[in-house]
Order: C-alpha cells, then structure tokens, then sequence
C-alpha cells in the first residue's frame, strides 16, 4: 500500500471536519477522490501530506506516519494543491530550480527546459509567471509537483482552466507514469469525465465521510450502477414492452433517457428493442454510469 | 546549498526585481533626499551644528529601515498564505525552522541594500564633521539590531495572522509607538515616563546611542546598556519569529 486512510477524523476550531475517511491505493493506482464542494477532500490531502495531524484514525502514505516523518514523506511525494500560488516575478524555468534546490538538488536549465516540455510549456520557460494563464499556471504546478519524480502524486483539481487539448495532454502524462513508473495518483476533481478517462479507483467523500471506495469497473458493476441513454425514437405505434433491467427516466419529444442496470448488457437491450417493432435512429450514451453512482452516493449520505 | 540560503535568496530577489520592493526602495530614497536637502541647507546657514545633522539622519535611516523591515516582515508568511504560495513551500523538504531562517535573511539583506543606500545620504551630510566614521559603524551596529527585530517581530505577527492587512496594521502601531522617542522633546524624555520609556525601549537605546557617541563624541564603553537593551530587543523578537512559524497553519 502506498496510501492506506482508516477512520480518519479531524476536528478544526472545534467543529469535526473528517467524520471517518477510508482511502487505499496501491503503486500504480490513480485514485479518483471525488465529493461535493466542501466534502472535506482538500483537508484530507493536507492530512495525507503530514500538514494536519489527525485526531484519530491510521494515516500511513509509503508505509509511513506522514506528521512524525513530514520531511522523509515530503522527498517521495508530489503534491498539486488547488491553491497553488508562485513567485509571479520568477520565470518558469527560474522557478523550478529554485524549488529544486530547496530540496538540495541541482535542476540545470537543459533538465528545467525538459521537465517543462514535458508539461506543454515549451517556449515560455524565460517568460514571468505572472504573464501565465491559468491553465498554464496550472502545468507549472503540474511540472512542479512532478519535479522530485515522486512515487505518490497527489493532485488537487489538476486541469482545472485548461482546454480541452490541454486536459488530454496532462491525461497522457499521468497514464504515462503510472503504467510505465508504477506512481501513484491521487486525484481530487470534479470533472467526471477526468475520472472516467483516468481512474482505476474511486473513492467519494460526502459531509466528511467516506461513502464509496472501490476499484472503478468494481463499483459500475454493482448496485448503484444505472448507465443512461438518449435515444432518438420517433413515436412507436403501438406500446412497447421493455425489457428486463432497461428502464425510461424520461422523455422529451423523440428523445428518450433510458437506464440501463449495471447487469444490463446495452447490445442485447437495444436488439430486443429493435425487435420489438421500436425505431430506434440514435443512441448517445450520458454522462456514463459515473454520474449516476457520484450522485447515488453523495444523495444516499445526504439523507443521512 | 542550505535550504534556508535558498529561501534567503528568493526574498532577496523579491526585494530588488519585484516592482513592489523597489518602489519601497524608491520611496524610501525620495525622503532621504529631500531630509538631507534641507539638514544641508540648515547647516549652510548655521542654524543646526554637523553633529546634529548626522544624528537626524542616522535615527532617520533606523526609523525607515525599521519601517522598510516591519512591511516585508508582515507579509512573509501572511502574503504566500494570502497568494497561495505558501503551501507549495510547506510541502517541500524543508523545515519550518529553514523557512524562518531564510525569511530573516530577506529581511538582513533589505536592510543591507537599505543601509548601502543611506550611506551617501549620511556622507553629504557628515563628511565636514568629525565623527562620520563612527556614525557609519554605529548605525550599522545599533541599527541592525533595532531594524531586523522590527522586521523579524513583524514576521511572527505575519506568521500568526491569517491576512497580510492584520499583519500590518498590528506591526505599523507597534513601530510608531516605539518610534515615539524620535517625537519626544528633550524636557519629557526626562521626565519619569520619558526615563522608562527610553530604557525600554529598542529605538531610544539605538537614538541614544548616536546622540551619546556623534555628538558627545563618548566611547563605547559607554554604551553597552543601550546595546544589551538592543540585543535583547533583537533576541527576543527572533525568537518570537521562529516560535511563530513553527507553529503556523496554514
């Protein structure tokens, strides 16, 4: 285990912010940490990272207690935090060597250039970071956390500001070296579709709270997975009967959104449609099952 | 290299590449100009003696330089927490003990280039007199001290409060009314609150001890109560700087 979070709980200023967190991974693993604004996932990151010391609970990141070893911790691990301000007056590659210095290591400004590529920000690296947009503010993040070649990376809304090119490209990155490094990743986001394109696990937080955990295809599979569908279908003639574990939500006008359980097999669902005498012209697939199991979960703890 | 050099570099840089660090320096040296216009004018005109001169502008390089250190101490920590740059520095490798270390060598070198930049000032004023040599030396000892504990009192205020205004606010009250003694009149620094206020007070020991040495032309063994009271403003400021981030949140 790389990350193992048991039972977390913290209090601050009196009023429990963590009520019982539970959070694996393993070398390899990008994690989706996932929960409504004010979950408490950024808090969370600051425990992981031996900022805040817990108030119960086991936090161990490398197999370590990250507040009693904060600075062996901090050499092995990268981390993006959503608030990550700079030095505006520095220029990029200024920037990264001086940060690694601070961790004793030499960057020359060939490697400075490199690394800076390496997160899309080739040609600007003599520019002031203050002359940044967001999105490249947040590749120099990027590049930053990346600059111990950590074995945990832990990021916090990672393509927050960046087009839709330049997400694909921090995708590339991240898929990258977790298949050929073995890192971990730590992902907190909003954007399901980051989660649906990277993640092999998930975990959502809601009030505080460790809702659901479990590998990604694991939790589809299981009860809370209902995959939607819009399906273009001109009026039938005569009432349709549908099959097992497909059901309509809703429809408007042709346009038909329709569930599909976890135990569903789409092809199947859509042959016997066709075969019952429906029309179907389009099938456009919504937001993947992801959506419905985020807001299954959060929905389940707010009634809580 | 040493972390805290690193850091120490850093705020260097900031001081004399940052737009806002020169426009100090610039503002600062505006006020040194137009003092030393007008202390020249009045000795041309004999309405103030050479010694008296030096004097005014030694305790004014002090009181600035105290002011310059009390801005850039309240946002040292308070202004990356504000800016979120912070936090990136908090999850690197280094101690909370490297980042305060580092950030009083930003404040050292403010105070140095400071320092440098008031030397001219203090030579067009002094070069006729006859104790400029002392007043160079004495300033760079007694101001020091007095300077950076005005800078590193601002960064434990700075590391304690949350916003860069509070920071300020806190460590500008707390200058003006130590660089009271500069407003004092000669009749009530002897009186009774006068006489406690100057033996307490980090200011009035570095203001005495330029007085006694520039224009009493005393020795130095004479002052080493005003230097224990400088230090000891000096130590313990530190002290309350390297207690302050240490426990900072961030």
């Amino acid at each position: 285990m790389i990350v193992e979070i048991r039972d977390l709980r913290l209090i601050l200023g009196g009023r429990p912010v963590l009520n019982g967190v539970d959070l694996t991974m393993r070398a390899g693993d990008i994690y989706g940490f996932l929960g409504p604004n004010g979950a408490g996932k950024s808090t969370t990151i600051s425990v992981l990272a031996g900022l805040r010391p817990p108030a119960s609970g086991k936090v161990e990141v490398l197999g370590r207690d990250p507040v009693a070893e904060r600075t062996w911790i901090h050499r092995r691990i990268g981390v993006l935090s959503e608030q990550s301000g700079f030095y505006e007056w520095m220029a990029a590659a200024e920037y990264l060597k001086w940060f690694s210095g601070l961790s004793g290591k030499r960057l020359g400004e060939a490697e400075a250039t490199l690394r800076l590529r390496r997160v899309g920000l080739d040609g600007r690296d003599r520019a002031p970071v203050g002359t940044y947009s967001r999105g490249m503010k947040q590749r120099l993040g990027l590049a930053r956390a990346l600059l111990n070649d950590p074995e945990l990376l832990v990021l916090d809304e990672p393509t927050n500001g960046l087009d839709p090119r330049g997400r694909r490209e921090i995708h590339d990155v991240l898929l990258e070296m977790s298949v050929n490094d073995g890192v971990g990743i730590l992902i907190c986001t909003h954007l399901l579709d980051d989660v649906d394109r990277l993640c092999t696990h998930l975990g959502i937080l809601s009030k505080g709270k460790t809702v659901l955990e479990g590998s990604v295809a694991g939790l589809l599979a299981g009860r809370y997975a209902a995959a939607r569908y819009r399906l273009r279908v001109p009026a039938p003639e005569s009432a349709v009967t549908l099959p097992a574990g497909v059901r309509v939500a809703s429809r408007s006008g042709e346009w038909w959104h329709v569930e599909l359980s976890g135990a569903g097999d789409p092809a199947a669902a859509w042959r016997e449609l066709l075969d019952s005498g429906l029309r179907i012209e389009e099938i456009h697939q919504e937001g993947g099952g992801l959506e419905e199991l985020y807001l299954a979960a959060t929905e389940t703890r707010e009634a809580v | 290299m040493n972390p805290a050099w690193w850091i120490a570099r850093k705020e260097s840089g900031e001081i004399l590449v940052n737009g806002r660090g020169l426009a100090w320096l610039f503002a600062l040296t505006v006020i040194m100009s137009v003092l030393s216009l007008l202390l020249v004018s009045n000795t041309e005109l004999s309405l103030l003696d050479n010694a008296q001169v030096v004097y005014m502008v030694m305790g004014t390089i002090t009181a600035l330089g105290a002011l310059f250190a009390v801005v850039l101490g309240a946002d040292a920590v308070a202004g990356e927490r504000e800016r979120g740059s912070l936090m990136p520095l908090l999850l690197t490798s280094v101690t909370p003990s490297e980042i305060v270390s580092g950030k009083m060598g930003g404040q050292a070198s403010g105070w140095t280039v400071m320092y440098l930049l008031g030397l001219p000032y203090l030579w067009a004023v002094g070069s006729s007199g006859q104790n400029l040599l002392q007043a160079i030396a004495y300033l760079a000892l007694f101001g020091t001290l007095t300077v950076l504990g005005f800078g590193f009192f601002a960064l434990g205020l700075s590391a304690r409060f949350k916003s860069v205004r509070t920071a300020l606010l806190t460590s500008l009250i707390s200058w003006m009314l130590l660089a009271s003694p500069l407003l004092l009149g000669p009749s009530l620094r002897q009186s009774a609150v006068g006489r406690g206020f100057d033996a307490a007070n980090p200011f009035s020991s570095s203001l005495n001890a330029f007085d006694s040495v520039v224009i009493d032309s005393q020795p130095f063994s004479m002052q080493t109560g005003r230097l224990a009271v400088a230090l000891a403003w000096f130590v313990l400021t530190a002290w309350y700087a390297v207690r302050g981030v240490r426990k900072m949140e961030l």
